[in-house]
């Protein structure tokens, strides 16, 4: 395949993979509606007896989460600058992080003082921590092959749509994140 | 649980979300220029990157949040 064939065969899975973002950000959003939905009918939120998860304990596992987009986002940078060094090295430190907030995320749902049929809000914070952990956790593993393939060649400063993809995928896991802090921790 | 240490936890969450912020805008300034459709994307995702920060910054300050 020639340069000019490639940019195309490019442009076209870019678009694809972003209308997939937009389908997994559809998915949340209705999640999100319907624990909106779920609060605004209930007379007190949290419901009496339910205590709201730990603020702090979300808001450093939070950082950790907005810092492992910062270290993808120049890890990318490096690769496309073909600084395969820090590429590499900033690329493992976006798996770490990522893999220490679905650590913290288990620490939290193990000492939560809720389950998941316990209450409204157990049940929508389950449901919507527990798919967005569920989205770390591919991501994680999206990582770790791009890692791979990187390391094996797959991918030349010219021609890196996995890593391009694998980016952009991050910052969405991160982004909903900052959504369901707002909401659970904050709101 | 870590309620125990809640200053501790503010104090990593403070420094760590300045430290994140400052990633996220000197990421969003070297996307500045770029016009690519995914460079675009990754400005918006850089911009909510940094107000995720600031919603930290703000528990950490007390001025957000119930803990």
């Amino acid at each position: 395949m020639n340069d000019l064939e490639y940019d195309e065969v490019r442009r076209q899975r870019l678009l694809g993979f972003l209308f997939f973002l937009i389908s997994d950000c559809v998915i949340f959003g209705d999640f999100i509606f319907s624990y909106l939905y779920l609060r605004n009918a209930a007379p007190v939120w949290p419901p009496v007896g339910i205590e709201r998860p730990y603020l702090y304990l979300a808001a450093v596992n939070s950082v950790v989460l907005f810092g492992s987009g910062a270290t993808m986002h120049f890890a990318m940078e490096a690769f496309r600058h073909s600084n395969r060094r820090h590429f590499v090295g900033l690329l493992l430190a976006t798996i770490v992080l990522g893999s220490m907030f679905l650590g913290g995320q288990a620490y939290e749902y193990t000492h939560l003082h809720d389950t998941w049929a316990g209450s409204t809000f157990g049940a929508s914070f389950f449901t919507l921590t527990g798919m967005h952990g569920f989205h770390v956790f591919i991501g994680v593993i999206f990582l770790i092959t791009v890692l791979i393939q990187t390391l094996r060649g797959t991918y030349t400063p010219h021609r890196y749509f996995g890593l391009t993809a694998a980016t952009l995928y991050w910052h969405f896991v991160d982004v909903i994140w900052v959504a369901l802090f707002f909401l659970f921790y904050i709101y | 649980m870590l309620e125990h240490i809640p200053d501790t936890l503010r104090m990593i969450a403070l420094f760590g979300a300045i430290i994140v912020a400052a990633g996220a805008l000197l990421g969003l300034r070297s996307e500045w220029r770029k016009n690519e459709l995914e460079d675009q994307v990754t400005k918006i995702m850089m911009v909510l990157l940094t107000i995720g920060c600031v919603f930290v910054i703000l528990v950490a300050l007390h001025v957000w949040g119930q803990s």
